[in-house]
């Protein structure tokens, strides 16, 4: 089972969905991830140059080739010189979404899964991206390599990153190089020009040295990460002598869980872990977002946010 | 060591087979294996502890069965016991040619310190009888057990006249077959013969070794002193060759079954003595160790379980 490459398979076993994602509490989280990302909408935020839109930029004399119906005729009339309105471009916020599919997503001991969890923040979040004309960007890492969908807007985009999510998350195998949160981030730096919002959706326990890009992500986009994890994943339970397995590397590991000593050391040890990985996000300028499989997602997503 | 039961020996096939089951379980447990992202923590905190120290409760369980089924088979460690009534005849060559001192610091002293350091190591019980002789046997204590006596019998001998082997020998199977008369049970008995030269009177002393064969009284033959010892007084006032005569002493033990030595130094006749007073002295002797090796079983028992417990909490 190690030996073998990942690939993208069926949902996980044992997968729950998301779960209801009530409107009244996406339309909140709207409100909570526009306070959030304010300053990158229409009339909040100058955009780079000109463009399409309804406020005034400026007005200058009318050179040929542009469009006559942006003539604005008090300005001609009163200079005698034919002059068009260029208006502040109405910039629309493009969310690019990173999601995480590597096996080890596929976990879960207490609602759901972290790949279901993971799969709603990614829903809500497209949801909420295309509202106002957004556009939205699903990048996948872990599944064998880096895949992104074109930056869509409207139905269009929603319909894809469904399609893209029934697909589910890797089977169990090696990680493949170029193929973890670093190279998505990675990638997503080359695609993503316009500053807009960037959503990443991990347990970020991925090997790779994702900080880097992150942080280079975080110089001029808006970042939230969303850390899924689960409660088994912060303490263990005592469940005697068992082989524990890692869905990423096949490593086999047998623990006697009996141990109290061992069960502690393991709390302080995943504690200190994540006190890191706040550390490295705070570094990259992202909001952290701890989301649990054993809470309501949708709730500490909107708290994460407010 | 040997063992009592050998066949309770078979226990210690648990041990194979506790191995097997210890392996049959892991198997079992690795088919089991739970998913769990977070096994990267867990080998990191699991490769704190050395792998051998995990190790030591089943270590010390498998040496507590081997101990245990050791224990049941029923150890036995010889013994050297000693014999009550053993005898040993020293026969000490006393002819002038002791004098030499190509050992240090004479022949007949480093004889006679030999004999007296026997004397002093020997079992109480042992009875030692002293034949000394030169051109005939002309001190004879008989197998005693009051060394003071002995002791002082060395002290007074002098080395003078010929060698007379034959003669000291029969003498010495005469003291020791006169307390073997009516007596069911034979004490053991032994002679030894220590000489320095060839046999220049009295009788033929192989003939004398058949019938100590015959009486089944092994006699331990030292020839001794170097191939070119001498001591002055030859004819012309020219030093006396006095070489030993191994040849013939050899003989005489092959015959009997004694054991024949050629000495050349004080101590290590010294050690020839003692060699031959534990073998007629003692005699081997099982005695079962059972307890020990049940004992050390109990507390490898208990080391392992309490390791256990305080390890890993569980047995």
């Amino acid at each position: 089972m190690a030996s073998q490459s990942r690939a993208v398979a069926a949902p996980p076993p044992g997968a729950q969905g998301p779960g209801p994602m009530p409107t009244a509490a996406v339309d909140a989280l709207d409100l909570a991830l526009v306070r959030r990302t304010a300053g990158m909408l229409p009339g909040e935020h100058r955009g780079l140059g000109v463009g399409i839109g309804t406020e005034l930029a400026q007005l200058r004399p009318y050179q040929i080739g542009d469009d006559v119906r942006q003539l604005d005729p008090s300005a001609s009339a009163r200079t005698g010189v034919p002059h068009v309105r260029q208006q502040v471009p109405d910039r629309a916020l493009t969310t690019w979404l990173v999601l995480d599919l590597s096996p080890s997503m596929a976990f879960g001991t207490a609602r759901r899964l972290k790949s279901d969890v993971a799969e709603g923040v990614v829903r809500v979040v497209s949801r909420l991206g295309v509202r106002r004309g957004g556009r939205v960007c699903l990048v996948t890492c872990g599944t064998g390599s880096v895949r992104a969908l074109p930056p869509r807007g409207g139905r269009r985009a929603i319909g894809a990153v469904r399609r893209s999510l029934e697909e589910g998350v890797a089977t169990d195998g090696p990680a493949q190089t170029g193929d973890g949160l670093a190279a998505a981030l990675n990638r997503l730096r080359g695609m993503a020009r316009q500053p807009g919002l960037v959503v990443a959706v991990s347990d970020f326990r991925d090997p790779s040295d994702w900080g880097r890009p992150l942080r280079a992500l975080g110089a001029r986009h808006r970042v939230l990460a969303a850390e899924v994890n689960d409660p088994r994943e912060r303490e263990l339970v005592d469940a005697g002598l068992v082989v524990l397995v890692d869905p990423e590397d096949g490593r086999q590991v047998e623990v006697d869980t009996g141990s109290k000593t061992l069960r502690e050391t393991f709390a302080r040890a995943e504690a200190e872990r994540r006190e890191r990985l706040q550390e490295t996000l705070r570094r990259a300028g992202a909001r952290h977002v701890a989301l649990d499989t054993s809470a309501d997602w949708l709730l500490a997503l909107g708290r994460g946010l407010a | 060591m040997s063992f009592a039961s050998p066949v309770f020996l078979l226990a210690l096939l648990l041990l194979p087979l506790g191995v097997l089951a210890q392996a049959a379980a892991g198997r079992r447990r690795r088919r089991f294996a739970i998913r769990f992202p977070a096994t990267g923590t867990v080998a990191a905190i699991l490769s704190r502890t050395p792998r051998w120290r995990r190790r030591i409760p089943a270590l010390l369980l498998a040496l507590a069965v081997t101990a245990l089924a050791l224990a049941l088979a029923r150890p036995q460690r010889t013994v050297a016991v000693p014999v009550e009534q053993a005898t040993v005849v020293l026969i000490t060559d006393t002819s002038r040619s002791m004098q030499a001192r190509d050992v240090q610091p004479d022949r007949l002293s480093a004889a006679r310190s030999a004999a007296k350091a026997f004397l002093a190591q020997v079992p109480k019980q042992m009875r030692v009888g002293l034949v000394a002789f030169s051109s005939t046997p002309y001190t004879v204590e008989r197998p005693t057990r009051d060394r003071e006596t002995l002791a002082s019998v060395l002290d007074s001998l002098t080395a003078d006249g010929a060698t007379a082997t034959g003669d000291a020998l029969d003498v010495a199977l005469d003291s020791l077959t006169e307390r073997r008369n009516g007596r069911a049970r034979r004490p053991p008995a032994a002679i030894v013969l220590l000489s320095d030269g060839k046999t220049t009177e009295g009788r033929d002393p192989i003939e004398i070794a058949r019938r100590a064969a015959r009486l089944k009284i092994p006699v331990s033959t030292v020839a001794l002193g170097t191939p070119d010892g001498t001591v002055p007084g030859g004819p012309f006032g020219q030093p006396l060759a006095v070489p030993p005569d191994p040849e013939t002493l050899k003989r005489i033990a092959e015959i009997t079954g004694g054991e024949a030595f050629t000495v050349d130094e004080g101590s290590e006749l010294n050690r020839i003595y003692e060699r031959v007073g534990t073998q007629v002295g003692t005699r081997p002797e099982k005695r079962e160790i059972t307890a020990g090796f049940a004992g050390a079983g109990l507390v490898l028992l208990a080391g392992g379980v309490a390791f256990a417990l305080r390890w890993r909490a569980r047995l």
